[in-house]
């Protein structure tokens, strides 16, 4: 009696998805505003920000989040200098203090999962890497910080010269 | 234990469990609903489903919450909808444990898009959503004869079988 009950139930809620589906299929037919049964471009999944630029906190060059694997980390110089020398791992976002960083170099920030992003520039006054940092932040990337004194302080700090 | 399951409160506390989550759920599908294009895009922001499955499934499931909700106020095939309603908890719930790992700064867009910094996601999202499950499982375990359509469809066929006896 009582397994007949619960094969009653599946039954009955199989049944009323069976149902939602199809009107809300047909629903999304004919409605004039209806979406695409499959998306064929990815989502721009981040949250807009009114201000272009935000919040980013400064890091020392030997901050152990720095060496921590849930981290992306951002060289901000331009690629000639990234190929001289990076650390392990770094993505090159190349920061323009004319151009903003392009929506697709942003998304794939995005996407990438990394529960916090460190940024080095060129440790000039301003520093890329800040300017990088904040703009990041500014479009809805979270957990964004930049390390003071750039590239210049961590190859200082890296016991091998960090690596090419 | 017996008599604790079938004390005849549980029709009323669940009738009000029913209540409170209809309303829940009610409210919840309606923007989904009206602009399944956000919908969409809370649905992208957990970063689980692949792309191809985002639209179907932002597409049918407010209109499963719309379906659960009226049948879990009206009260018929209850067990159903609250069946439905317990599914889709267990599949929120995880939804968000998984963003919350993740460290995605979001909003969970159960009700209205909203943004982050607007309703973030935390623990005590998971919390509230485990209560609603909770909820949801008193009425799909406890409410043997629902108050509503279902009991009084019970209470018919229990009639026609005494009038039935009472004939041979």
């Amino acid at each position: 009696m009582r397994g007949m009950r619960w094969a009653i139930a599946l039954r009955d809620a199989a049944a009323i998805v069976a149902g939602c589906a199809l009107v809300a299929l047909v629903f999304n037919a004919v409605r004039g505003d209806g979406i695409p049964l499959v998306q064929k471009e990815e989502y721009q999944i981040l949250v807009p920000c009114p201000e272009t630029m935000g919040d980013a906190t400064a890091l020392a060059p030997d901050a152990p989040a720095l060496r921590s694997p849930r981290a992306l980390v951002v060289d901000a110089r331009p690629a000639a200098e990234f190929e001289r020398w990076h650390t392990a791992s770094a993505l090159n976002v190349p920061y323009d203090y004319l151009e903003p960083t392009p929506p697709a170099v942003i998304q794939r920030i995005a996407a990438s999962g990394a529960a916090e992003v460190i940024v080095y520039g060129d440790g000039a006054d301003p520093d890329s890497g800040e300017q990088l940092a904040r703009e990041l932040s500014g479009k809805g990337i979270r957990n964004v910080s930049y390390v003071t004194g750039g590239a210049a302080a961590l190859q200082k700090g890296a016991p091998s010269g960090g690596q090419p | 234990m017996r008599r604790l399951l079938e004390w005849r409160g549980h029709a009323w506390l669940a009738l009000a469990a029913r209540v409170y989550l209809s309303w829940v759920f009610l409210y919840a599908c309606w923007h989904k609903i009206v602009h399944p294009e956000m919908f969409a895009v809370d649905v992208a922001t957990y970063q689980i489903l692949p792309l191809e499955l985002i639209n179907l499934m932002a597409i049918i499931l407010p209109w499963i919450e719309l379906a659960a909700g009226i049948m879990l106020l009206i009260g018929w095939r209850t067990r159903a909808a609250a069946l439905l309603i317990s599914g889709m908890m267990v599949m929120f719930v995880v939804a968000i444990s998984i963003a919350l790992h993740k460290g995605l700064d979001m909003s969970c867009g159960c009700f209205a898009s909203q943004g982050a910094a607007e309703d973030p996601i935390s623990w005590r999202t998971i919390v509230r959503d485990s209560g609603w499950l909770l909820l949801a499982l008193y009425a799909l375990l406890l409410d043997r004869i629902p108050i509503g359509i279902d009991g009084w469809l019970a209470q018919r066929r229990v009639r026609a079988a005494t009038s039935n006896q009472g004939v041979t």
